[in-house]
């Protein structure tokens, strides 16, 4: 027991002192988490929308492509990256191994799905009654996008910040595709996963505070936005 | 009538969800700057014909005339000049001021926004200082009903449908939404459609009625509508118990597919006392439960309660001090067996 609370004190003096090893992996995670983030809304939301807006042939087919992709082992997605942008990889050329660009390539294949399920269900869940009342008060079908995305705003917000907790906290595609090279493609989780194995569990614990203020902060600013 | 004198033509409208026929129209013509009223019972195809005539819903088969041009349905044409408020109006989640002006910012009608809101909420009974900025949760049932009316009255539509616009409000909004829609039509001539089951209120405030009922517009002006289940006595004979033992014979459809017959109100007599026994004739001992006042033609509807049937006779002022009545008063309604028409 000792050892966690000899952890703790430790961990908080890593963060104060401005320890550069531990910062540079939150910076990285952010940098990378952020990116990842905004390239799976821009090709979530618009893909959740005309899938929960529309029928057409083959959508329950797709449905479930989608939701099985919902269960994508984090691991998996990372051999599969890291299979693609390798040297022998058909984007070999490109250098993005062990990059925060092909950690971020596999983030946003993990939160694409989350992101696209959610708007989907969100939208298929619109009032039946707003699509009417925004036809008879005169929209076009711009207007009738943007206007339904707005009111189901907390819906998306809600997805959003489900993809990013989810990319947040993975260590699979970050450790396969990053390489955990510190100062470089370290990221809080693999390098929690490498300060516990080195039984370093100060260092480990100051990055999980860490980790765990930034989905504080994440969800705070939601509730905030509820409130507006 | 001139074909620029109306407003709406319809032609062999037929329209379907799935495999059911919802509404079934053959011909129905409404008039520019009248006021109708939808009567009919759940499920009749009101909120249907009020969604073709707004152009939401394309009829499965048949033509809508708007002023004399076939329009079809979501056309940005017409888009502009007709709006519908359907029975449960959906607010936006944004402020009461927000969802008045939507349909004027989406026309790019930003021009003294906020007077036109003002007005707008002053038409149906709210103070813009109180409700402007309040949101849309923040509202009572009657509240949300008057702020979906100002936000289609603050557009001057030429068309104003209203599906059920009372069902959930109290009087005093029940009076002010009248008020409202009597002064679209008076101030900028529109023409309203209103489905409604208050017909007290329909009556007050409507130009003519028309009877819907199984997508079948059947009749101007309320009828009648008894529907089953029926005992057949005999081939020629279908029965209809009402309660209280008594019972009303009807002649029996042919084909005997049909669910349910008209009386027209026009072939129902009320006396006051039975008459002696005549074949084929049906006597029915109820009491008078509403009058209501035909604005146009000075004529009385009086609703009687036959056990748990309700019946409409059309009454002259005449028949009324003739024989006293009054609602509460029993009386007898005879029509003959042969007089039904089947549905």
């Amino acid at each position: 027991m000792d050892f966690i609370v000899a952890g703790f004190i430790k961990a908080l003096e890593l963060l104060i002192s401005g320890d550069s090893s531990t910062w540079t992996a939150v910076w990285a995670t952010l940098k990378v988490s952020t990116c990842s983030m905004l390239l799976s809304i821009g090709a979530g939301l618009p893909c959740g929308f005309l899938l929960g807006y529309f029928d057409f042939k083959g959508k329950k087919h797709l449905r479930t492509i989608l939701d099985t992709m919902l269960a994508l082992p984090t691991v998996f997605i990372g051999l599969a990256v890291y299979a693609i942008i390798s040297r022998q990889g058909p984007l070999g050329d490109f250098g993005l191994l062990f990059t925060l660009t092909g950690i971020a390539i596999g983030q946003t294949i993990l939160a694409f799905p989350i992101v696209t399920a959610i708007t989907a269900s969100t939208i298929e869940n619109i009032d039946h009654d707003l699509k009417l009342t925004l036809v008879t008060l005169g929209a076009g079908k711009r207007h009738i996008v943007t206007t339904c995305l707005w009111e189901v705003r907390y819906g998306i917000l809600a997805a959003a910040v489900t993809a990013y907790g989810r990319v947040l906290t993975e260590v699979g595609i970050s450790m396969m595709v990053g390489g955990n090279i510190k100062y470089h493609t370290r990221t809080i989780t693999t390098a929690i996963a490498l300060e516990t194995n080195k039984g370093l569990f100060a260092d480990g614990i100051a990055l999980g505070l860490v980790l765990i203020m930034i989905a504080f902060i994440v969800n705070l600013s939601l509730s905030f936005l509820r409130k507006q | 009538m001139t074909k620029t004198d109306l407003a709406y033509h319809l032609q062999n409208i037929q329209h379907y969800y799935g495999n059911t026929k919802v509404l079934d129209i053959n011909d129905l013509k409404i008039e520019k700057g009248s006021i109708t009223g939808l009567i009919g019972p759940n499920g009749s195809g009101k909120s249907t014909l009020l969604k073709l005539l707004a152009f939401a819903e394309k009829p499965t088969r048949g033509h809508i005339f708007y002023e004399g041009h076939r329009v079809s349905a979501f056309s940005s044409s017409i888009r502009s000049k007709v709006t519908l408020l359907t029975q449960k109006p959906y607010l936006l989640k944004r402020t009461v001021f927000e969802n008045i002006a939507y349909g004027l910012k989406i026309r790019k009608d930003k021009k003294n926004l906020e007077n036109r809101v003002k007005r707008a909420l002053l038409n149906v009974g709210l103070d813009y200082q109180t409700f402007a900025s309040r949101k849309w949760h923040e509202l009572s049932g009657g509240e949300a009903q008057r702020v979906a009316m100002a936000a289609r009255l603050i557009l001057k539509p030429e068309i104003l449908l209203l599906d059920e616009p009372i069902a959930s409000v109290d009087t005093e909004s029940a009076g002010l939404i009248r008020d409202a829609s009597l002064k679209a039509r008076d101030s900028w001539g529109a023409t309203l459609v209103i489905a409604s089951h208050d017909l007290q209120w329909l009556y007050s405030i409507s130009d003519k009625q028309l009877s819907i009922f199984k997508g079948n517009i059947f009749s101007t002006g309320m009828e009648n509508i008894i529907t089953g289940p029926f005992i057949k006595t005999n081939k020629k004979i279908f029965v209809k118990k009402v309660g209280a033992g008594q019972v009303i014979a009807l002649k029996a459809p042919v084909p005997n597919t049909y669910t349910a017959a008209i009386i027209r109100k026009e072939n129902i007599s009320i006396a006051l006392e039975k008459q002696p026994d005549k074949n084929r004739l049906n006597q029915l001992s109820g009491h008078i439960v509403s009058m209501l006042l035909e604005k146009k033609s000075g004529h009385i509807m009086a609703a009687i309660a036959v056990h748990d049937l309700s019946l409409i006779l059309r009454l002259t002022p005449d028949q009324i001090s003739s024989l006293d009545l009054f609602p509460g008063k029993k009386v007898i309604l005879t029509f003959l067996s042969n007089d039904v028409e089947w549905i």
